[in-house]
């Protein structure tokens, strides 16, 4: 399973000189098997060139598209109506979301591209569209990939989601809170309100529900917008730090932690410094952490291409293992 | 008048190297009065910056006051708006002036869908800290600003309207005409030569090259030809090609000033995010 990254900034897109070599295009990520089938997590606006790039694979024919959405939130969808493959007749894009209020998915994700907001509403896109509703715990497949849809904390619902595919599994755990201070419910929130005994239970359960879906995954994509710092002027935003995702990735046995969803004030050069400070932070916790930046391509549980000299000699066979971590 | 650019790319915010000089932000346009007085157009993701700058002023302590005209409410041109951080600054009075979108939702209406809980953590225009007004006028309005007189007209942008603006101030006439489409670009609406005329600066909807606009007919946007057609009918001084589309890298864009100003004699640049002009 290879996972490529369109886009890895949280909140809004931020051009300019300062995001050049991170990206500024918000959260999208591109899953492919071994066999070359595909899913696409979340809509952010790096889903535009993620779909230039797959439509040109298709030639212009139709293909069938499959996108997991972990909440709605302007940022994870607003690429969606300028993702091209959407505007070739036959086309199939099917859509995995949570549904959090009493609107059907389509007329919330349909909500993005009222006329106010958008030229053509989705129901005059050429693609055809049909909406599944997620519950977390309640697992299901597209083709080849195994879906665990995992609850997380963050204002209206999210989800994250454990993949697991080619053998090997990895998770996406975006966009959530840590589950301590802070229990995000269905209102706006202008900083911590105090937490009922419920509550406490409540963000307990989570938490474990998240350390027991991790267990066992090679690569884990979290949520880790803020530093320390900035996490404690926001804990109410909905959104966690390295130290957070490394706490829950060490409980869990993770191999490797990768950064994203970063804050759009980060410069190239302070994403620089995190990428440093965290890589050191994760070895003396045992934790590969790699900071995720726009482009970036990686395979999940296979580090690299190892070609071993034959073991017996005489038998004239090269094994060409993948090493699983 | 001072006018800076902070966003100028229409549709969609590019990042990356290739939209380096010209920017990839989506649309927002600051006026300054010789007097200080300040006015922006459009909340696209250019505003961001902006709303930096405005943190370390009077905004950061909530004594800040700002207009807002929105040409309509695409996203592009709103989607600055949840993180324009004058607005979370208690005491800070902000009005956001704009035609009602058609189909009966009223402008308010429209930005309360933009913030509903779905889509943003705020929940609504009630939880911005700021004094926020949303002010609907019917274009062809005119009106005052402090520093500004602003008069309006409604222009054809595909299925719907977008407000066109004429800016003045300090004697000096900036003529906002973006996300606009004319019956053809050689023939421009009287309602935007009216604007235009004598201006000493139009900002003119320029999403596509010449030689792709007939692939593009009806999309609600303007080649860069009908900003000139304007331009010198209206005898504007100054033309700047604005709403770069999220295709056109820097590169494509110097050839569009090139081709596009062998064309005419009106001086004429395209928008680039950067420094304050002088109008």
């Amino acid at each position: 399973m290879q996972l490529t990254f369109w886009g890895v900034r949280g909140s809004y897109p931020v051009p300019g000189a300062a995001t050049v070599r991170y990206g500024g295009q918000t959260s999208c990520v591109e899953v492919r098997s071994g066999s070359g089938e595909c899913v696409i997590v979340d809509a952010g606006t790096g889903m535009r060139a993620l779909g230039n790039k797959l439509a040109g694979e298709a030639g212009g024919q139709p293909r069938p598209y499959h996108v997991l959405l972990s909440h709605v939130h302007w940022d994870h969808i607003q690429g969606l109506p300028f993702f091209s493959p959407a505007y070739v007749p036959g086309t199939r894009i099917s859509v995995y979301a949570l549904v959090t209020a009493a609107e059907e998915l389509n007329q919330v994700i349909g909500g993005i591209t009222r006329h106010e907001f958008f030229p053509l509403p989705l129901e005059s896109v050429p693609a055809d569209f049909d909406f599944h509703q997620v519950e977390p715990g309640v697992d299901f497949t597209i083709g080849v990939f195994h879906i665990s849809p995992i609850a997380l904390n963050h204002p209206f619902g999210s989800v994250g989601y454990r993949i697991d595919a080619d053998g090997v599994s990895w998770a996406y755990v975006a966009d959530t809170a840590p589950f301590d201070q802070v229990l995000h419910k269905q209102h706006f929130l202008s900083g911590p309100e105090p937490l009922s005994a419920g509550d406490k239970t409540a963000l307990d359960a989570m938490r474990a529900a998240l350390v027991e879906r991790l267990k066992g995954v090679d690569t884990v994509v979290y949520d880790t917008h803020f530093l320390p710092e900035e996490y404690a002027r926001f804990p109410h935003y909905g959104h966690s730090t390295p130290d957070q995702a490394l706490d829950i990735c060490a409980e869990a046995s993770v191999r490797r932690l990768v950064l994203y969803h970063h804050a759009p004030a980060h410069t190239d050069d302070q994403m620089d410094q995190i990428a440093a400070s965290y890589l050191a932070k994760g070895a003396t916790r045992g934790i590969e952490v790699l900071t995720s930046f726009e482009g970036m391509s990686i395979p999940v549980g296979v580090e690299e291409m190892i070609v071993e000299e034959p073991t017996h000699p005489g038998t004239g066979v090269h094994a060409i293992p993948q090493v699983p971590k | 008048m001072k006018l800076r650019f902070w966003g100028v790319r229409g549709s969609f915010a590019m990042s990356g190297r290739d939209y380096l000089r010209y920017g990839g932000n989506t649309t927002s346009v600051e006026l300054v009065s010789n007097a200080g007085d300040r006015l922006l157009v459009d909340l696209g993701t250019g505003a961001t910056e902006l709303a930096k700058q405005l943190m370390g002023s009077e905004f950061g302590k909530g004594k800040g006051k700002l207009p807002i005209l929105l040409s309509h409410t695409h996203l592009d041109h709103i989607q600055g708006l949840p993180f324009f951080t004058p607005f979370f600054i208690k005491g800070n009075e902000i009005r956001i002036m704009g035609a009602d979108p058609i189909g009966g939702l009223s402008l308010e209406a429209t930005l309360q869908n933009q913030l509903a809980p779905h889509y943003s953590p705020l929940n609504g225009l009630e939880n911005l800290a700021a004094g926020v007004s949303i002010e609907s006028f019917v274009p062809g309005a005119s009106f005052e600003l402090p520093g500004f007189v602003v008069a309006t007209a409604a222009v054809p942008h595909g299925n719907m309207w977008t407000t066109a603006f004429r800016i003045t101030a300090d004697g000096k006439v900036v003529t906002f005409l973006s996300d606009v489409e004319y019956p053809s670009p050689d023939e421009p609406l009287p309602q935007a030569l009216a604007l235009a005329q004598d201006a000493d600066l139009v900002i003119h909807d320029a999403m596509h090259a010449d030689r792709d606009y007939d692939l593009r007919k009806g999309w609600g946007h303007s080649p860069a030809r009908a900003g000139v057609v304007v331009a010198e009918r209206a005898h504007a001084k100054k033309l700047a090609l604005f709403h770069h589309s999220p295709d056109a890298t820097d590169e494509m864009i110097d050839e569009v000033v090139a081709r596009t100003a062998a064309q005419t004699g009106v001086p004429l640049f395209a928008a680039a995010e950067g420094a304050y002009l002088d109008v």
